[in-house]
């Protein structure tokens, strides 16, 4: 039984001599929730792509269920459930043949559950795939690949364009799954709180580069956001390292930084601040700070 | 596979349809020429209706890529219990049975007709296979053409590309005749094309 059911290894993509992935190291263990967070153009879909075959990579190494991604036999594809960002169904099927054919071409095909998710999902199986709307491709997409019962499931933001009660739908269902033993999930979203609410690891793509990776709490518990007052100006450099971000106005200064201890608070303490608050941060505030364009990386679980 | 197969013939049913309706009209055409003693226009006759066919295998080879490109098929196929090349393999054997059911029935047609002809054609021992190995080659090498070209989202590109295709397998057999240098030729051709399309659908990114 495998470790890692997925292993990228210095993984680096060009696009027109653009750098989308600049060498992303990464291990997704079994049984783990991954969400894979970064703002549009991080390379998120792109790192989903190569993973799955569909994109070849420019250099580097991706293992998936430990086949490499560009030669994955049909045996591992069937034990991989992907829904696409934008649902990539077939758009003049009608909804019907697309279940037949998805289902002509699995492994295993689960009829009770998959019955189960189109009578939530009630969706028309004579109307053509075009003709529904971006919510029911959605709900499709998620019952076809939940229909294998996969070993890994890959969810490109799959609540994309469905509604709160569908989106709910989807989160309860997307538990469900996470609930049966042994499955693994990459899950990439817009939408924090979903994530925030099923991962149980974080990883961040900023600028082409997994800028955190570690585990949701331990994430929740490293960064932290000081709200540091100083008796006069606040100084240009606390000399303190893993500084996420970094805002001074007059007395004030908004400081956000990885792995707080006390020897980072006793450098602190030596400029002398009047006082230091900190303030409580969710995923969301985290991911903000850690994209914004001048933050820097916080170190990755290993380096800690 | 037989999934894959089955999906292919019913999203190309229109074309594969249409080969083997225009193989019937031939079929149909030439019996009839042959009851109204016009037996010696058999020859011009075959050879015009059957660079409409070949145009016809290359119109159902650039279809099949072009469709898969447009409508991103391989994208949701090549996420199931498939391989790439598989999709490629159910793709061409599709190709090649259309190629197939079309032309037998007429070469067998002509071949019949002409041996029953008054008065009668005179064959060379081999002539029969010859003819129709060549035939049966060329139609599949116009069908390689459609998918070599297919694989594009430029629509007049494809139209020219189809035009060229057919002009160039159908000047080969103009000008070399039938025979094994042609035979040889269009396996290579043949070959060449397939390794082409091949590598190609199972490197680039869906």
């Amino acid at each position: 039984m495998l470790d890692n059911v997925i292993e990228v290894d210095g993984l680096v993509k060009y696009f027109d001599g653009r750098c989308i992935l600049g060498g992303i190291d990464l291990k997704v263990p079994r049984g783990c929730i991954y969400g894979l967070l970064g703002r549009n153009g991080s390379g998120k879909t792109t790192m989903i792509r190569i993973l799955l075959g569909l994109e070849p990579p420019t250099r580097g190494r991706t293992l998936v269920l430990g086949q490499d991604s560009m030669k994955l036999s049909a045996k591992t594809h069937g034990r991989i459930g992907y829904v696409a960002e934008g649902h990539h169904l077939i758009q003049g099927y009608k909804v019907q043949r697309l279940i037949n054919l998805c289902k002509g071409l699995s492994l295993q095909w689960n009829d009770d559950f998959f019955g189960h998710l189109m009578e939530t999902f009630r969706l028309p199986m004579d109307r053509r795939v075009k003709e529904l709307s971006a919510g029911m491709r959605a709900q499709l997409n998620l019952a076809l690949a939940m229909a294998i019962d996969p070993d890994l499931l890959i969810l490109d933001d799959p609540t994309l364009g469905l509604d709160t009660v569908a989106r709910r739908q989807f989160l309860e269902l997307a538990i469900d799954v996470i609930q049966r033993q042994g499955r693994t999930i990459l899950f990439s979203s817009h939408i924090l709180s979903d994530v925030e609410r099923i991962a149980d690891r974080i990883g961040v793509l900023v600028a082409g580069k997994l800028a955190v990776d570690c585990a949701l709490e331990d994430l929740k518990n490293r960064v932290r956001k000081l709200r540091v007052i100083f008796p006069e100006r606040a100084p240009q450099d606390l000399y303190i390292t893993e500084i996420i971000n970094q805002r001074a106005e007059g007395r004030e200064m908004v400081l956000t930084v990885a792995n707080w201890n006390q020897q980072k608070k006793a450098i602190l303490d030596t400029f002398g601040p009047e006082s230091c608050t900190e303030t409580p941060m969710t995923l969301e505030d985290i991911f903000i700070e850690c994209t914004r364009p001048a933050s820097a990386v916080v170190p990755q679980e290993s380096e800690v | 596979m037989l999934a894959l197969i089955a999906r292919e013939i019913r999203d190309q049913f229109v074309y594969i349809g249409a080969c083997c309706s225009l193989s019937a009209i031939m079929i149909g055409s030439a019996v009839s020429l042959y009851v109204w003693s016009m037996a010696e226009g058999l020859f011009l006759f075959s050879a015009v209706l059957m660079s409409v066919l070949f145009i016809g295998f290359c119109v159902l080879g650039a279809s099949q890529m072009y469709a898969d490109r447009a409508n991103r098929i391989s994208v949701l196929l090549s996420t199931m219990a498939v391989t790439r090349s598989r999709i490629l393999a159910a793709r061409v054997l599709v190709g090649a049975l259309t190629v197939l059911v079309s032309l037998i029935p007429f070469v067998i047609t002509i071949v019949v007709l002409l041996q029953i002809a008054i008065p009668p054609v005179k064959f060379y021992s081999r002539m029969v296979w010859e003819i129709s190995a060549s035939a049966i080659l060329t139609g599949f090498a116009c069908y390689c053409i459609g998918l070599l070209i297919g694989w594009t989202s430029n629509k007049s590109r494809l139209i020219l590309g189809t035009l060229l295709g057919v002009v160039l397998m159908t000047s080969i057999l103009v000008a070399k005749g039938f025979g094994p240098s042609v035979m040889l030729l269009l396996l290579l051709f043949i070959a060449a094309a397939l390794t082409h399309t091949w590598h190609k659908f199972t490197s680039v990114s869906l």
